[in-house]
């Protein structure tokens, strides 16, 4: 089955998916960690950390619709949080975004400030997967000595989610060659119940057999890459671009 | 030293089903050894035995390595499995990683990994298609990487179940005459019986977890009496 991978731009060749892995994982995990820290009312401060994500994406050239694509699915589950400051917090103030001004509640101001920080924590992290190979990155959570078993456990989950996706797509398609009209809400839950359940036994089935394939492959729970990691001089200016851009954030940040 | 040596080895599902009921069998190194039997026989379970994943009673021992927890390493690098499904034997995102992972895994240099994979990727005829994603190959090619997986860490024996299960004719006899080029041992599972006929240098009939026949395909396989008691057919010669 050919699945619309997350990962599927990180085989492309570009200056970006050039980078070694371990320069783009701390780059990430440091910005990641930043956003999270920036002060709770800044927004236009939490808009300017889209920016660095945002430039790579494009060297990288991944696809912008791709990744709003992705960034939009899994923005209602920040939405619902966000939304609910509207109603804890109704203070009036003015907001200032660059030039422009305007006056509503901090409410607003936080709604606003926790929705650019989740999309900036989203593209930096989408612009990772999508310019660096999911077992480099096994390989260098194993070199920094993270516990094997969360590399195990990270390396199967990446296969796995796959099995599952499989099967319930074939489930579905079994199904559906077979509905003719739809029945009682009882009978459908009924019947949906049983799909998932027989597509959770059907996956472990198949992920056993993987399991079993690895293992006559030589698999002990070490994940090998053949590729080779060299820091290079176009790492080096990475990571001070990077540790440019961050610090500006920072000082940006403590002025508030 | 014999290439695998089974004796009074017996099997059950988790579930208590009898799988293997003392099953006694030898074989030599070089020989290419076809199991044939109905469905749920036992052949594939014999073949999981032969690797180390199906734990049972009596012994099962591989080029003088007896099957067990502490040996399973080095069996591994002498023995490899082909899965009847190739889409559980490629699980990596690229044709050149998938077949590049065994080798990895036996810690071999970049070089050599590099030439196994490329002589792998050759004999089974896909060295133009490394860096395609494995669940984007047809089902004859998905199948001759499953076996490009195996070949890459160079085993002496290799277990194949239903290796040429859902291929047209012209890929099964692309992949006899692969099969056919390969000077390792094989023990290879399958319910059909032309393609087992044109491969087998003998013939290991299972029916019901026990071996019913043992001998050269043109003994048993010609032998309508025997082979219809066990719901199958006879060769197209």
């Amino acid at each position: 089955m050919h699945h619309a991978h997350i990962d599927k731009f990180a085989y492309q060749d570009s200056p970006i998916h050039r980078l070694d892995a371990r320069a783009k994982l701390a780059v990430t995990l440091i910005a990641t960690l930043l956003i999270v820290a920036l002060p709770r009312f800044s927004p236009d401060l939490a808009f300017y950390t889209w920016l660095g994500p945002f430039v790579l994406l494009v060297l990288g050239r991944i696809p912008i619709q791709f990744v709003a694509k992705h960034i939009l699915w899994a923005l209602p589950f920040i939405l619902v949080l966000a939304l609910t400051s509207l109603w804890y917090d109704r203070t009036e103030t003015t907001i200032l975004f660059g030039p422009f001004q305007w006056h509503s509640t901090m409410g607003w101001l936080k709604c606003l400030t926790l929705t650019a920080k989740f999309v900036g924590s989203m593209l930096a992290l989408t612009a990772l997967i999508c310019t660096t190979r999911f077992s480099d990155l096994l390989m260098v959570l194993q070199r920094w000595h993270v516990p094997e078993i969360l590399v195990i456990q990270l390396g199967f989950l990446y296969r796995y989610i796959f099995v599952l996706i499989d099967k319930a797509h074939h489930t579905k398609q079994a199904r559906t060659l077979r509905t003719l009209k739809r029945l009682p809400t009882k009978q459908e839950l009924r019947i949906g119940a049983a799909m998932i359940g027989s597509v959770l036994v059907q996956s472990l089935d198949t992920s056993t057999h993987i399991t079993q394939a690895m293992q006559a492959r030589g698999f002990t729970g070490q994940w090998h890459s053949p590729r080779q990691f060299h820091i290079k001089p176009a790492d080096w200016l990475f990571m001070a671009i990077a540790t440019l851009y961050i610090g500006l954030l920072l000082h940006l940040g403590s002025m508030y | 030293m014999t290439a695998i040596d089974i004796k009074d080895f017996s099997f059950h599902y988790p579930d208590g089903t009898p799988a293997l009921n003392r099953v006694s069998l030898s074989i030599e190194p070089g020989e290419k050894v076809l199991l044939i039997g109905p469905n749920g026989a036992g052949k594939s379970s014999l073949l999981l035995a032969m690797a180390g994943f199906a734990q049972g009673t009596g012994s099962v021992v591989v080029e003088g390595l007896k099957v067990t927890k502490k040996n399973l390493k080095a069996i591994r690098q002498v023995l490899g499995c082909c899965l009847e499904n190739p889409d559980d034997q490629l699980f990596m995102p690229t044709l050149f990683e998938d077949i590049a992972f065994g080798p990895l895994n036996m810690g071999l240099s970049q070089a050599e990994i590099e030439q196994r994979v490329t002589q792998a990727l050759t004999t089974v005829g896909l060295a133009d298609k490394a860096h395609k994603p494995p669940h984007h190959l047809s089902a004859g090619q998905k199948r001759a990487a499953a076996i490009a997986t195996v070949l890459s860490m160079a085993p002496r024996i290799i277990t194949l179940d239903e290796p040429d299960g859902s291929l047209d004719p012209r890929r099964r006899i692309e992949l006899q005459t692969l099969l056919k080029s390969l000077t390792q041992t094989l023990v290879i599972a399958t319910c059909n019986m032309n393609f087992a006929y044109a491969l087998a240098d003998r013939v290991i009939l299972v029916d019901h977890g026990q071996i019913v026949a043992d001998g050269t395909a043109q003994t048993i396989m010609t032998d309508r009496a025997l082979m219809e008691t066990h719901g199958l057919e006879l060769p197209a010669l």
